[in-house]
């Protein structure tokens, strides 16, 4: 069906597409400023199927939803977060615990995404965007001119209409793809998450991470991931542990290993299976993360469509540096915004909309991406994954190893030996530490 | 307490023996040529009133105040009432308690004048009650056992009550008319006598999991068994369903995948001399009933099955199962 | 009478995916997302659709139930349900007092024609509603159906198949107004169209009071873990002692001796292969 465009009667003033983190913001931030909003969701519930390691930071719903944290569905607030570099046998491990997440504004928490993103839907439905589960999107509908003016579904007499669709249809969006946005998909782009959800009782899980109430602790890892590039995370929720890992594709391929054999070895690492002894698996779940941040990002505006969250690649997936919701509901809130503006002006041509990417530019959204450019690439490269963590925890081990009645070798020397014993280059040595400052820094 | 059993054509519905064990050994036997039914019971029985009436021509509203009318005649009309959960039993059941005006613990796996035990969930779990004097239980099919009485061969009372007034009925316009029953399905048979199956359930992720499982049968000398949630979503043939609604199996070799072991599926299984059962949930029945019991996705355990399965008889010759 | 002006379908709302380890939860506690129609009331509801499109009558879909089964009543009438009634109810009210409270609202529908339910429900799962039901209009039923065929022209008289124990067959006719449930197998609910999924979502849904006090007959709700009832065996057969006694250890012992033992899929494989062997059922 070709719709009239000179005729237009639409069925909406946005058609959201997928009810993640990004869409159930967009549809808030829409229904908020007095639209139409059509929220279209293919599970059968907001975030049935949705995966993700288990933190979010949710410190941008601080505009759309006020003290958001006496509603929101979490599981425990984040006060502590370690750094864990592994070796075969050795571990060593970064910790920070800020007393002050602890307690109202809070700062990242742990949440299941069935409950998270249920919650943030029904925020949506609440200022009045009609959400509809089951229902999966399956082309984008054009006029003449090839502007986008609605989308087809999987339902009988599936065409819904409407001036302007925002896609936030998560990783791979093959909305995107349909409009043509996205630049040659490369799988070394990729990684794979999977994630097992191990039970645990609430009191062993305050003993073992040494946290009470519902305070808890993120733990990322680097090395341990069986020689694939990747990292690994351990999140504490109620009363079950998540445990995952994130790979590179191309290497994962290219190893016989599966990834629920490299989640196995992780959880027999020494450093590891006192944390998770006994825990029986509840969960299994496997998931692919857009990684290579600003690299692979595509356009996110087009004439009629606008594209947010993960859609638009807009996660961090830096192997230690796990966010994606934060960024998929700020630009889902900006593509909100934007849909009001676009209403307002009764103009949703590509020129308009670039209100969306200058929102995106003046937030942490493109600003974090920018500043992390290169730090994907470093942290997945071979160096960091096969030598550094071995390098460091030797150093480490050997600083603190007492082998009286020698005396301490000093340590300098003992960076130089170790150094060399893992064909570390110095020249590699500073060129990474130097994207690493400007990145983490 | 008197278990009422009804019979069709001198055939004893499953589960007769476990009601009339369970209600004192008491029963009142219900449907057309009794006399053929009667030496089936007589093992477990030790009195037994008879009604003679073709059930399947009397409404159920009218069969079920013919019987509480009996009931009374006999003497028994405060006795708790006992049937089997089999289709005759399950479609009667709520009309007698209607009727009678009594509470009815449908499903019942336990029944007692103090406790009746009934399950719930698709049999996953139980409920306790406390019952009134008198009330109406349908029982489980497997759940007892029926052991034969002491003195089976002394003395079996048997009194017939049969009303005089049933003939009327059968010429009353029906809404709801029996035309025929059909003996088993041929198709069935092979389930029903085969000595090594493999069951899968629900924990199977979609249809071709049971292409898979058929195969890796085939491959062993099984044949294939399913739950009823599969069937109800149609990704095998009726005539697979193991269970109290499907086939009754008695395999020497049980291996379940994915199967919780709801009383309704395990009561259809017999007495296998081994099971073995592949689920994620250590605890739930099935895996208690089985000799070994692992913890791990079923899915993933058919596809390694079926690819040793193929090495094996790639490597070597008549590796096939010895039927 | 093929062609009443109502046709009815009970659906009840049930948990759908009961994602409970057998062992840890053992509460009644229903969390709504995974709830809505059994397959049986699906297929029941697909039916019933069937039969207002072959007579031109209206379909209307009764619930009883608390605030929450709205969600499958909008379900039915995205599906094309003419109208949706609930009878509001707590969902511990036992089957009679439910047949009871659906029926009269059944009365109060002129001219009824068949009624389809499911055949059991995936939470109570007692298969006892429609016979209930039955019992309070006084009427006919034909249940636990595997087969229903229409004519070819309006909706009666069907030609039904059901499951008799030992896998015998039941075949009926039905002439005239009757309750009738059916297995979820027997078919697949249509898919809403998109319009009417929309609108569904602000159609009104009827509510009605209770005509029974579903207090009088709630039940329970304490559940526990199943455990299997010890076994009463048979008289010990076999002909020497040695004999008798391995009949009765056999039979009676509830099984499951070993602890169970988790592995990885492949792991699992060859240990599965490695049993078989060591009970010589493969070489
Ligand atoms: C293993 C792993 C660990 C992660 N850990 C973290 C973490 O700890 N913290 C963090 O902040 N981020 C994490 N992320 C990233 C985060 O999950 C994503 O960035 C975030 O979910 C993106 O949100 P979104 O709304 O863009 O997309 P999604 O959450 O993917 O939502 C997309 C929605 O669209 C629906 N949909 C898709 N296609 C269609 C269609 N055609 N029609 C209708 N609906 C459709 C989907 O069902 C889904 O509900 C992790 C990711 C992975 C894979
Ligand atoms: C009147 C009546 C009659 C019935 N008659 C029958 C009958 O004849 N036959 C019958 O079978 N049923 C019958 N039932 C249904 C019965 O009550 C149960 O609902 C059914 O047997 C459950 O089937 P299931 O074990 O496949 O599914 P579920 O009970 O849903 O169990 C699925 C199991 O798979 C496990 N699992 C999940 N994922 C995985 C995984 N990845 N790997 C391994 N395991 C996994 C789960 O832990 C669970 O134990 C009847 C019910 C009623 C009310
Ligand atoms: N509360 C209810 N409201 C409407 N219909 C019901 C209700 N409970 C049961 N039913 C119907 O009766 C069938 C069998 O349910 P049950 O007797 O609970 O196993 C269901 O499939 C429904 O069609």
């Amino acid at each position: 069906m070709v719709p009239n465009s000179s005729h237009e009667t639409w069925d909406a003033d946005v058609i959201v597409v997928g009810a993640g983190p990004a869409g159930s913001c967009a549809a808030l931030a829409a229904a908020r400023g007095g639209l139409n909003v059509v929220l279209l969701e293919r599970g059968p519930f907001p975030g049935s199927k949705n995966m993700y390691g288990g933190v979010v930071y949710p410190r941008i719903l601080d505009e759309l939803i006020p003290e958001w944290w006496t509603t929101a569905p979490i599981q425990r607030w984040v006060v502590k977060r370690s750094t864990m570099l592994l070796s075969d046998t050795g571990a060593l491990n970064i910790e920070y615990r800020g007393t002050s997440w602890g307690q109202p504004p809070y700062n990242g928490a742990t949440a299941f995404r069935p409950d998270f993103d249920n919650w943030l839907a029904d925020q949506a439905v609440a200022a009045g965007a009609t959400l509809l589960c089951s229902t999966t999107v399956t082309s984008l509908v054009r006029d003449e001119r090839g502007r986008v003016v609605g989308v087809d579904t999987d339902r009988p007499d599936g065409i819904l209409r409407a001036p302007l669709v925002i896609a936030c249809d998560g990783v791979n969006s093959f909305l995107a793809k349909d409009a043509g946005l996205y630049p040659a998909v490369d799988a070394s782009n990729f990684t794979l998450g999977v994630k097992e959800t191990l039970s645990l009782p609430r009191s062993v899980i305050d003993e073992r991470f040494g946290v009470r109430d519902d305070h808890g602790v993120d733990i990322e890892i680097l090395g341990g991931t069986a020689g694939v590039n990747g990292g690994g995370f351990i999140y504490t929720n109620s009363d079950s542990v998540s445990l995952g890992v994130v790979l590179k594709l191309p290497k994962l391929a290219a190893q016989s290993k599966r990834p629920e054999e490299i989640i196995g070895e992780l959880k027999r690492h020494p450093a590891i299976a006192p944390l998770v002894e006994g825990a029986e698996i509840l969960e299994y779940s496997a998931h692919v993360i857009p990684e290579a941040g600003l690299s692979m990002m595509p356009k996110m505006v087009a004439d009629g469509l606008l594209v947010a969250g993960d859609a638009a690649a807009l996660c961090l997936a830096a192997g230690i540096w796990l966010e994606g919701v934060n960024f998929a509901m700020a630009s889902g809130m900006y593509a909100g915004l934007t849909a009001v503006d676009s209403r307002a002006a009764k103009d949703s041509s590509a020129r308009l909309l670039k209100k969306y990417t200058d929102r995106l530019e003046a937030s942490f959204v493109l600003r974090d991406h920018r500043k992390l450019r290169r730090v994907p690439e470093l942290v997945l490269s071979d160096r960091v994954q096969h030598s550094y963590p071995s390098f460091v925890t030797s150093v480490v081990e050997r600083m603190f190893h007492v082998d009286n009645p020698n005396p301490k070798p000093g340590l300098r020397k003992i960076v130089r030996e170790e150094r060399k014993r893992a064909g570390i280059s110095l020249r590699h040595l500073l060129r990474d530490g130097w994207i690493g400052m400007r990145g983490f820094g | 307490m008197i278990a009422v059993i009804i019979v069709r054509d001198g055939v004893l519905p499953s589960g007769f023996d476990e009601a009339i064990c369970e209600a004192d050994r008491r029963t009142f036997l219900v449907g057309s040529h009794l006399s053929e039914a009667l030496p089936g019971i007589t093992p477990y029985s030790q009195s037994t009133w008879t009604l003679d009436i073709d059930t399947s021509v009397v409404p159920m509203p009218t069969m079920a105040s013919i019987i509480a009318e009996s009931l009374r005649h006999i003497g028994a009309q405060g006795d708790s009432i006992i049937l089997p959960s089999s289709p005759d039993g399950r479609d009667i059941a709520p009309h007698l308690a209607f009727v009678l005006g009594r509470a009815l613990y449908a499903g019942a796996t336990y029944v007692s004048a103090e406790v009746v035990t009934v399950a719930r969930r698709g049999g996953l779990h139980l409920v306790d009650f406390r019952p009134p004097s008198s009330f109406v239980a349908t029982l489980q099919i497997g759940v007892r056992g029926a052991d034969i009485r002491n003195d089976a061969d002394g003395q079996h009372d048997v009194v017939d009550v049969t009303a005089s007034s049933t003939a009327s009925f059968v010429s009353l316009s029906r809404s709801v008319e029996i035309v025929e029953v059909q003996p088993p399905d041929a198709s069935t048979m092979d389930l029903a006598e085969a000595p090594r199956i493999l069951g899968g359930g629900a924990g199977l992720d979609d249809a071709e999991a049971f292409e898979q499982l058929q195969r890796i049968a085939g491959a062993l000398g099984a044949s294939m068994g399913v739950t009823r949630v599969i069937t109800d979503r149609g990704w095998a043939d009726h005539n697979r369903q193991i269970g109290t609604t499907g086939v009754v199996v008695d395999p020497r070799l049980y291996i379940s995948f994915g199967i919780s072991g709801a009383v309704q599926h395990t009561s259809g299984l017999g007495h296998p001399d081994h099971i073995i059962s592949v689920n994620t949930d250590a605890h739930c029945p099935m895996m208690q009933i089985s000799d070994v019991a692992i913890v791990a996705d079923a899915n993933g355990v058919l596809s390694a099955l079926e690819s040793l399965l193929l090495a094996r008889a790639s490597s070597g010759p008549s590796q096939q199962g010895d039927i | 009478m093929s062609s009443a002006r109502h046709v009815v379908v009970c659906v009840k709302w049930t948990p759908v995916e009961p994602n409970v380890s057998s062992s840890t939860s053992t509460t009644a506690t229903i969390d709504e997302r995974f709830t809505g129609m059994s397959l049986a009331d699906q297929a029941a509801l697909e039916l019933a659709l069937h039969t207002g499109e072959a007579t031109g009558s209206d379909v209307i879909v009764i619930t009883a139930g608390p605030a929450g089964a709205d969600k499958i009543l909008r379900e039915a009438l995205a599906c094309g349900a003419t109208r949706a009634l609930r009878i509001d109810m707590g969902s511990a009210a036992t089957s009679m007092h439910t047949a009871d409270a659906v029926a009269s609202a059944i009365d109060s529908l002129p001219d009824v024609g068949l009624i389809w339910c499911g055949d059991y429900s995936s939470d109570r799962g007692s298969g006892s509603f429609p016979a209930f039901l039955a019992a309070h209009l006084g009427l006919e039923q034909a249940l636990g159906l595997i087969r229903v065929e229409f004519p070819p022209t309006g909706a009666l008289p069907l030609q039904v198949v059901r499951r008799l124990d030992g896998g015998r067959r039941e075949r009926s006719i039905v002439r005239a107004k009757a309750v009738l449930s059916v297995e979820g197998s027997l078919v697949r609910l249509r898919r809403a169209s998109l319009s009417s999924s929309l609108s569904a979502q602000s159609r009104p849904v009827e509510v009605l009071e209770s005509t029974v006090d579903d207090n009088s007959g709630s039940e329970s709700s304490i559940l526990r873990p199943y455990r299997p009832r010890a076994r009463t065996i048979p008289a010990p057969s076999g002909v020497t002692p040695l004999d008798r006694i391995r009949s009765v250890t056999e039979a009676s012992s509830p099984k499951g001796s070993s602890e169970p033992i988790t592995l990885e899929p492949r792991d699992a494989a060859e240990m599965i292969l490695q049993r078989l062997q060591a009970w010589g059922y493969i070489s």
